[in-house]
């Protein structure tokens, strides 16, 4: 029991181990922020080109959901490898220096380059699931929207634009923050690269230990991050369900029916 | 709304005062035909009423009228201009800036206020500033009873204040035919009247309106032409008093039966 008690909770480990551990910490959020971000936009100009209306861009649509298809069915590693194996050596004389260095070994913002692989090995991959939520946003607004908007006379871009888009990401925000935390939780992928982000400094420490409290801060500092996420998560999708108990949504929630007044005269 | 509609530069070439002309218009889902040529003419500044049972084709042919679902044969010309066929851009802009159109579901933009469902596309298409189509849309929603309700969301409006909303985010873009697809079919009861009531008005001001309703009583008093549709096809049209008190064709006096309980 003890030796339980210590292996995951020793406190004076975690006292001495918390500076690595904050270091490693600082590198998943500010990956999970940077690709955080990228993925949504990524994820929404996805969704909005399988959207694309008409015959002619047909082509555009069957590329878009190739890649959404490919990039949902494989792992995020694999993925990662493939990408920093690539920039690398394409960058290299072995490669015949297809791209350039400042490209094939991104070092910006003073970011180690295996940073910027999972950037966009993350990007790529958390881009293709999360068009599919909002495609699922996109489809449920109701299809008199678009109707109404083009009626009007706006185009399919503005009518998305102004009508759809607004309306779908209020619809999926909180899947889309399922989705945040799953993009927080598989940063540490990109240790694979060497990058010492908290897992690895966790497991750095566990390794030369045989002790794995710096771990368990590691989950805690995760925790702190994911939980609170989660309640707000749990928190939208019970407001949203009291809004539309209540009769919100504008008008989406009347009943279609024949004409309930009887006919007027006779 | 701030002028007539009707003194059009379009009026010189449109023969005999028909703004819309449907010829022999054909619409087919698959291998449903729900419009088995369809011939109609609207008079500008007239109001025609299309009435008929439920799947006869009535809210398929406003769609078309407007183009949200493209004719499958048979052509269509407004204002003397035939926009069935190719189905270009251009085509689609001269149509829809020229036919508002008012659904059953009212579908209002929910996360827009009222004023910013009038003003959305008068600043969009129209490019007109933000202080003009404010104002515009001012003057709009106050003409249909709702100055005070300018910035409400529509799911804190009533049924029949938000078709009234709906309204006048059609008479926005200043269109020369307005389409009503049983605009009151989805209301309560007692909300009924404050539509019938702004539709009427914008009869009198001349505006030219093809209205699909089951509204008879609407029908009888506001309609020039009353045109009675089943199974895809025109079955009898005509002035309120012949077709609704004195129909020639049998399906058009079972369906009266039918809704006028007589």
């Amino acid at each position: 029991m003890d030796f339980i008690l210590e292996y995951y909770f020793d406190f004076g480990r975690m006292i001495d181990e918390l500076g690595p551990v904050l270091e490693g910490f600082w590198y998943t959020l500010k990956l999970s922020i940077i690709a955080g971000v990228l993925s949504l936009a990524w994820g929404l100009i996805l969704a909005v080109l399988r959207q694309l209306p008409g015959r002619a861009l047909a082509p555009v649509r069957w590329l878009t959901i190739g890649y959404i298809d490919v990039f949902r069915g494989i792992p995020l590693l694999l993925v990662l490898l493939l990408v920093s194996g690539f920039l690398s050596s394409a960058s290299a004389p072995v490669g015949g220096e297809l791209i350039p260095r400042s490209i094939g070994v991104p070092e910006w913002l003073g970011q180690p380059s295996p940073f910027w692989y999972g950037i966009i090995a993350l990007t790529i991959t958390y881009g293709a699931y999360m068009a599919e939520v909002y495609r699922a946003g996109i489809e449920a607004v109701p299809g008199g929207q678009m109707e109404a908007a083009r009626s009007l006379g706006m185009s399919h871009g503005q009518s998305m634009r102004s009508v759809i888009v607004p309306q779908a990401i209020r619809k999926v925000i909180p899947p889309l923050l399922n989705d945040y935390i799953a993009l927080m939780k598989d940063t540490s992928l990109v240790s694979f690269l060497g990058l010492i982000e908290v897992v690895q400094a966790g497991f750095d420490y566990q390794t030369l230990n045989i002790n794995g409290s710096a771990l368990t801060l590691g989950a805690i500092l995760f925790l702190l991050v994911t939980i609170p996420l989660a309640r707000l998560i749990d928190w939208m999708i019970s407001r949203e369900q009291t809004k539309t108990q209540r009769g919100g949504g504008g008008g989406e929630d009347l009943q279609p029916g024949p004409a309930p007044t009887g006919m007027v005269g006779a | 709304m701030t002028e007539p509609t009707t003194a059009l530069p379009g009026d010189a070439v449109n023969e005999g005062g028909s703004i819309l002309k449907l010829e022999g218009v054909e619409k087919r889902f698959g291998n449903l035909e729900v419009l088995r040529g369809v011939d109609l003419e609207v008079k500008r500044g007239s109001v025609t009423c299309v009435i008929g049972p439920s799947g006869s084709g009535k809210s398929t042919l406003l769609r078309c009228i407007n183009l949200l679902e493209p004719p499958n044969g048979g052509r269509i010309l407004l204002e003397g201009k035939e926009i069935t066929g190719s189905m270009a851009r251009d085509e689609l802009d001269f149509v829809r800036r020229r036919v508002g159109m008012v659904f059953q579901q009212f579908n209002l933009f929910p996360h827009k206020s009222a004023i910013e469902n009038v003003s959305i596309a008068q600043e969009k298409v129209l490019d007109r500033s933000d202080d003009e189509a404010q104002a515009k849309s001012e003057a709009l929603l106050a003409r249909v009873g709702l100055a005070d309700k300018l910035h409400e969301y529509p799911d804190r409006l009533s049924g029949g204040q938000q078709q009234r909303v709906a309204i006048a985010r059609a008479l926005a873009m200043e269109p020369h035919v307005m389409l009503f697809d049983e605009v009151t079919s989805a209301l309560d009861p007692e909300l009924v009247k404050e539509v019938l009531d702004v539709m009427q008005e914008l009869a009198n001001e001349g505006m030219t309106m093809v209205v699909v309703t089951h509204e008879m009583g609407f029908a009888r008093g506001v309609a020039d032409e009353v045109v009675f549709m089943d199974d895809g096809v025109i079955v009898e049209h005509g002035e309120p008093h012949e077709v609704l008190a004195n129909p020639r064709e049998e399906r058009t006096k079972r369906f009266l039966g039918l809704v006028l309980g007589t």
